[in-house]
């Protein structure tokens, strides 16, 4: 298999991330797919970002303005 | 007063940390190379033409490679002289090529090295800036700075008086958090700025013989609920924190301006006095993009995150300063032992849950809500423990100031199957039944009055088998005295003939990380109030127990930490008693019983002393 390198961005493992650990994942390009080398995660680019807003749903309060201090 | 003061600090790096890394390993081309630079100092440029165009002067911090640059050295004394920017320096982004090679390693943290490489560090850094400036640093910076190294840098340059000194809560979270490889264990220290104690950095001074002669700040503001149990990388006033915690749509960051708006209200505990922080690098607004976000994203992040600070300007609810304006302000305005308080609310998750934050230069104490009034953390700063860092000290990467309580470290009130978890708290006892205030939430109310910081928590039912009742806690932080007095009532019962059982208690231990400590030697006792009979228990692990019916105090000594945690009823009676635990819970328990009944109080006071 071919060396793994660093995507456009540096996307994170979206499975390390729910765990609240910054993984850089690493990108294959004969595959097209970016893998993570700490846990078994293994995905599209396209994949990444839905996660990531799935990784949001704990952030019940974060996207709205409260104004009561 | 009504004061909130900002300040704003930039530094350029020339080589940012995320390239300097792979240069150090030898896998990449040379670092120096000028479209590195250049690029780096373009970002920090943008930085201050965003600040500038906001209204805003600034707080320049000068690192290493950017005080041997000269196009670097002359841009700043342009901002200064044009914008009335400050020039300090920061012992942030050390790595470069000919640091490398003066001193001879790829250190990177200022805290981590030999007081006598740190001295070296100082010295050359604090010479080339004089050579640049023509003056030395009034105030400079790092991730962390012990006190050993600021009572070296303030002896030979008294000039300094203002500093950066640690990060808020960077430990074993933020180790993780990065896969095992970010050495900031920084935790247990003060929220917001301080004036630190000769004896450890994370200790407010008591006087001015304890002055260790600096303001410090903390790295960032950061949120005092999300960060307390999650990456402070995730949740600060800094976009990048925000970018790095996936806590925006699009271009929309509400959660920041939540932030700053909390920060800003917590004029309503301080005497009308509150304060932020922003202190950025290039590294984080990268071209090639950060955090799965784009250059264009991180750059309108800057400017929303700016213009919400200049939209506070234009209202006249912000007043941003340079770091030696604040420090100067900050010394006229605190004085030692005036507390700093927050009673802080979750603005992220959608609970309704309440941290209260107490600093003073006697402990740190956390109050949660969620739990019925529970202390969560408790660091005992009356001892002011001396613990160097760095190449040859006991202690080396591990800077964090030690607790005797951290209940998300050590289970709390939580615990898998056996054994008791660090927390202070307090369970009602009737008929053999027993509820513990951890399963009570509620929500609390804060007021001043002489010298008291009173904490005032909303009723919580607890309904027994056979008996329902209503308890009010009150909790009385008493400046300048190292105690907590906390009242206990019961206001409602279904049977008014009823008695119960109050059980004031702390489970406590030491440390700094998740991981617990030997507690043999610790030295557990109390003393019965007439005959002042005492009993003693030395920690050996072996689940023993002592009571006293007539107590005058219960006490914990934990040498390892030369603290002294004392218990007593105030202006009643009560008996005390007092727990060793055993391998599997490596916990001591002291603790008050009183038989109360509905619409008695009951007073009891913890106090944290330093034990010789």
């Amino acid at each position: 298999m071919p060396q793994g390198r660093k995507g456009r961005l540096n996307y994170r493992c979206p499975i390390c991330f729910a765990r609240e650990i910054d993984m850089d994942l690493f990108y294959d390009q004969a595959e097209d797919e970016y893998y993570c080398i700490r846990c078994p995660y293994i995905d599209t680019e396209k994949e990444i970002l839905e996660l990531n807003e799935k990784n949001k749903f704990r952030y019940k309060s974060g996207f709205i303005r409260i104004r009561d201090f | 007063m009504d004061k909130f003061i900002l300040n704003i600090i930039h530094r350029p790096e020339l080589v940012p940390e995320y390239i300097e890394k792979t240069a150090a390993s030898g896998k990449t081309e040379d670092v120096s190379r000028q479209e590195v630079i250049s690029e780096s100092l373009d970002i920090f440029k943008l930085q201050q033409k965003i600040a500038h165009d906001c209204g805003f002067k600034t707080t320049i911090q000068m690192t290493y490679s950017s005080l041997l640059d000269e196009q670097a050295v002359n841009l700043v004394k342009h901002d200064s002289e044009k914008y009335g920017d400050e020039i300090g320096m920061t012992f942030i982004g050390l790595t470069c090529k000919d640091f490398r090679e003066r001193f001879k390693t790829k250190e990177i943290a200022i805290w981590l090295f030999s007081m006598e490489d740190k001295k070296k560090i100082t010295d050359f850094m604090f010479s080339r800036f004089k050579q640049a400036f023509g003056f030395y640093p009034r105030s400079i910076g790092a991730y962390y700075l012990d006190a050993e190294l600021v009572s070296y840098i303030k002896h030979k340059y008294p000039e300094v008086h203002c500093a950066v000194a640690t990060c808020w809560e960077e430990g074993p979270k933020a180790y993780r958090n990065a896969n095992n490889s970010w050495y900031t264990f920084l935790d247990g220290g003060p929220f917001n700025p301080w004036i630190p104690s000769k004896s450890n950095i994370h200790c407010p001074a008591v006087d001015e013989s304890d002055d260790i002669g600096i303001v410090a700040i903390p790295h960032l503001s950061r949120d005092l609920l999300a960060v307390f149990d999650g990456p402070g990388s995730f949740f600060g006033t800094h976009p990048q924190n925000i970018m790095r915690g996936l806590v925006y749509k699009g271009e929309k960051i509400p959660y920041l301006y939540n932030l700053i708006d909390q920060y800003k209200s917590l004029k309503q505990y301080n005497k009308g006095y509150s304060y932020n922080m922003i202190f950025v690098g290039p590294g984080w607004m990268s071209k090639s993009g950060r955090w799965e976000a784009p250059y264009e994203l991180l750059v309108k992040n800057y400017e929303n995150c700016m213009a919400y600070y200049a939209d506070l300007k234009k209202k006249n609810e912000i007043e941003d300063k340079t770091m030696s304006e604040f420090a100067l302000w900050f010394r006229e305005h605190k004085p030692y032992k005036e507390p700093c308080c927050a009673l802080w609310k979750d603005i992220l998750f959608g609970s309704e849950k309440q941290l209260f934050w107490y600093v003073d230069p006697y402990f740190r104490v956390a109050i949660d809500m969620n739990q019925g009034g529970a202390i969560v953390d408790l660091r005992p700063y009356a001892a002011k423990l001396e613990r160097p860092v760095g190449v040859g000290t006991k202690h080396i990467q591990d800077a964090s100031y030690p607790y005797i309580i951290q209940s998300f470290y050590r289970a709390g009130f939580f615990t898998h199957y056996a054994g008791e978890g660090a927390i202070k708290s307090c369970t009602i006892e009737y008929n053999g039944e027993e509820v513990d205030l951890c399963t009570c939430r509620t929500q609390a109310h804060f007021k001043e009055k002489n010298g008291l910081r009173i904490l005032s928590l909303n009723d919580v039912e607890i309904e027994f088998k056979d008996l329902t009742i209503k308890v009010a806690s009150q909790f009385e932080l008493c400046e300048g005295s190292g105690e907590i007095i906390i009242t206990r009532k019961i206001t409602e019962i279904s049977d008014p003939g009823a008695s119960l059982i109050i059980n004031e208690y702390l489970t406590g231990c030491y440390g700094t990380t998740e991981y617990p400590e030997d507690l043999t030697g610790v030295v557990l006792s109390g003393t019965s109030r007439g005959n002042k009979k005492k009993k003693e228990i030395k920690y050996a692990y072996k689940c023993r127990e002592q009571v006293i019916a007539d107590v005058d105090t219960v006490q914990a000594v934990i040498p390892q930490i030369a603290s002294k945690l004392t218990l007593f009823p105030v202006d009643t009676t009560a008996e005390g008693y007092f727990r060793e635990g055993y391998a599997f819970s490596p916990m001591f328990t002291i603790g008050l019983k009183k038989s109360c009944k509905y619409k008695e109080e009951y007073r009891s006071c913890l106090r944290v002393e330093k034990e010789d």
